[in-house]
């Protein structure tokens, strides 16, 4: 399945990207995406689907456009 | 007594005369600094009813217990008056030099009367007084005047000053200081111009009071360290708060013309990945080691320091998505002396009134030549429209009617920060009640909303999680007078903030008795307001009327066909003000007021409005 990823703020610097589709097997989690752009776990972050944000544990779906961002505080 | 001078200078501008007072530890300990001493000086001092641009009017600068001490972020001052903006008291902070000048030349607050009778500079070093003509530099923008100071008395002085919209009392003029920092949104620097003081110049020679000064250079020196290390592994400010616009865009949290739109697809061209690709200088206050400033040149060459803020208040909420423009703008903003982020709300409200036929003009969104000029015309008060527009966006909507004051976006007079709550709940009760109006200092829960409960939610949890972030933002950083950044953008632990307190003052104390300040300085801005609109009411804590219109709804994205329900916000309102101890008005009870020390004040006030018990 096809997964469209953004990558937010800083983050860009450890993932080499900013926007990048991703050709993944079916039933991938969250949690391996992240693992697989290299955003080690413990790094605060929130990830969204359309705007909403999904757990680690949430199933990806074809055609999702995900974001990545750092926990930001509104400065 | 330690942590704090113990003194405040009292200058008067009319008699040109000066003081040193001492004020007692109680009296430190009840307020701390800051927004404490400034809010507790201005309702004590000040008459209801006057003129913020009168002479009655008082400008402070107040600084805190770590103030200017060699720690993390520590580089910043309080600027406050009765607002012109919003009618009651007004604040901000900003980063400068002044701070850790003013704490050496033995003051924690200084505390400007009356009016001079011509243009004029301050110039204090320890305890001498100069009042400086200004004339040169009158109708110059405040790069020029720094410059002048600068030829004067060297680059290392701390300098507060204010450009031609502070002089010409546009009401959303600011205090600047070494060059790119601002502060006071709700007209602190018009009150500086309604004084004609151009600026304040401290130099200060002494040491400030330590408890333990030794425990706190050891732990400053670490700290200092450490911050910048915690900023080197997150690398936040690469991009800093302009890496913020992307994810609102994301989310649908972006104001776009007029906070109409919630998204666009061009936001791309102005986030945080093209603000620090065109950047040319960075910049950031004094003991920071996580700098902030992106700066970009602007269209016209100029040098313009960017933050989320200005960037998207000047950019997407204007229809602008190009960095240059935007950066000329933002250039504007900075030499005239205005704030960026109401004055990029007063040009979107003013060309959506045009686009809907409420106000004839000839500005449209997109338009960034047509904005220049009117920001030309706005700090001087130039001709009609820059008379108009120096009001602010309430004062511009209740002249045109036509309802307009619906898209007026601001809360209590003071213009929303850059994040669009269309249909953001807790965020939108976070605008509604921050004290002084509608400013995101106080508080900021968007992540937390939508990571950690629904978006839908109007739960006693949001409230919670506001008043939570008020007590830090709003209370903590403001009374103790330090940048919030460290620990809101990197996680560097709180608990360090009441160690250098400790370290300062020699007390022992912890986060609940910070929090204990916190809530009496928010009670007594809560009574500022009173006083000043005794008819006060919970409408008052209402956000922009137009999120709750189901016509101003997206047709698209995230949030499609989404709004704030007036109903259920007023039930989140409710649950603030339970847990605060507010009544219906958002008022505090006398038993809160009983419970935070503030029985005189409570006293005070009920000789212009009623309290309930």
């Amino acid at each position: 399945m096809k997964v469209q990823v953004k990558v937010i703020g800083p983050l860009i610097y450890k993932t080499g990207f900013s926007e990048k589709d991703f050709d993944l097997p079916p039933a991938t989690k969250v949690a391996d995406l992240i693992a697989r752009l290299g955003i080690p776990p413990e790094r605060p972050r929130i990830v969204t689907r359309n705007g909403k944000a999904v757990l680690p544990e949430d199933t990806l779906e074809d055609g999702d456009k995900l974001a990545v961002s750092p926990i930001y505080s509104g400065g | 007594m330690n942590g704090w001078t113990g003194n405040i200078l009292r200058v008067n501008l009319s008699a040109k005369t000066h003081k040193k007072e001492a004020f007692s530890e109680d009296f430190a300990q009840k307020w701390v600094g800051g927004r404490g001493f400034a809010v507790k000086t201005l309702y004590d001092e000040l008459k209801p009813g006057i003129d913020p641009l009168g002479p009655e009017n008082k400008f402070i600068v107040a600084l805190g217990p770590i103030s200017g001490i060699p720690a993390p972020n520590t580089g910043k001052a309080v600027v406050a008056a009765k607002s012109p903006l919003t009618g009651f008291y007004g604040d901000g902070n900003l980063g400068t030099r002044a701070a850790e000048h003013l704490r050496k030349a033995g003051y924690d607050m200084l505390i400007v009367e009356g009016k001079a009778d011509r243009p004029t500079m301050l110039y204090i070093e320890d305890d001498k007084v100069e009042f400086i003509p200004a004339d040169e530099v009158w109708g110059q923008g405040t790069y020029v005047c720094n410059e002048w100071i600068y030829s004067k008395y060297g680059k290392g002085v701390g300098v507060l000053n204010i450009g031609q919209g502070g002089e010409n009392l546009n009401r959303h003029a600011v205090v600047r200081s070494m060059e790119g920092r601002a502060g006071g949104r709700p007209g602190i620097g018009a009150v500086m111009g309604s004084k004609l003081l151009k600026a304040v110049v401290v130099k200060g020679t002494k040491s400030i009071p330590q408890a333990d000064a030794a425990g706190m250079k050891a732990a400053g020196s670490g700290d200092l360290k450490r911050v910048g290390q915690i900023d080197k592994e997150t690398g936040w400010s690469i991009q800093s708060t302009t890496g913020v616009l992307p994810f609102c865009n994301e989310v649908a949290g972006l104001p776009v013309h007029n906070f109409r739109k919630t998204h666009h697809p061009l936001a791309w061209q102005v986030d945080g990945e093209r603000c620090n690709n065109a950047r040319v200088a960075t910049y950031g206050c004094p003991t920071c080691t996580m700098r902030c400033g992106v700066t970009v040149r602007d269209a016209e060459g100029h040098e313009s320091e960017l933050d989320y803020e200005n960037v998207a208040l000047l950019g997407p909420n204007l229809d602008i998505f190009d960095i240059p423009q935007m950066a000329s703008l933002n250039y504007l903003c900075d030499e005239y002396g205005l704030d960026t982020m109401s004055t990029g709300c007063t040009l979107s409200f003013y060309a959506d009134a045009i686009e809907h036929g409420h106000v004839d003009g000839d500005f449209k969104f997109g338009d960034a030549e047509r904005a220049k000029e009117l920001l030309r015309l706005a700090a001087h008060r130039e001709g009609k429209v820059g008379n108009f527009l120096a009001e602010g966006s309430r004062r511009m909507a209740r002249m045109i009617g036509h309802n307009s004051e619906a898209y007026a976006m601001q809360v209590k007079g003071l213009e929303v920060a850059a994040y669009n709550c269309k249909f953001i709940p807790g965020q939108a009760l976070s605008y509604g009640v921050a004290p002084i109006g509608a400013h995101h200092r106080e508080a900021w829960i968007i992540t937390f909303e939508i990571r950690h409960t629904t978006r839908e939610s109007y739960g006693p949890e949001k409230a919670a999680k506001v008043i939570e972030l008020q007590r830090i933002r709003g209370g903590l950083f403001e009374f103790i007078v330090s940048c919030r950044f460290p620990w809101i953008e990197n996680g560097w632990p709180l608990d360090n903030y009441p160690k250098y307190f400790n370290l300062a003052t020699g007390l022992n104390w912890n986060l609940d008795d910070m929090w204990r300040v916190g809530d009496r300085i928010y009670s007594m801005i809560k009574l500022h307001f009173l006083r000043e609109y005794p008819q006060a009411s919970r409408e008052d804590d209402y956000p922009p009327r137009v999120w709750f219109d189901p016509a101003n709804a997206d047709t698209e994205g995230p949030i499609a066909g989404k709004h704030l329900e007036l109903d259920k916000y007023d039930g989140l309102l409710q649950h603030y003000y339970d847990q605060r101890g507010y009544d219906r008005r958002g008022i505090p009870t006398k038993t809160t007021l009983h419970a935070l020390g503030l029985d005189a004040e409570a006293a005070a006030v009920q000789a212009h409005a009623k309290l309930t018990d």
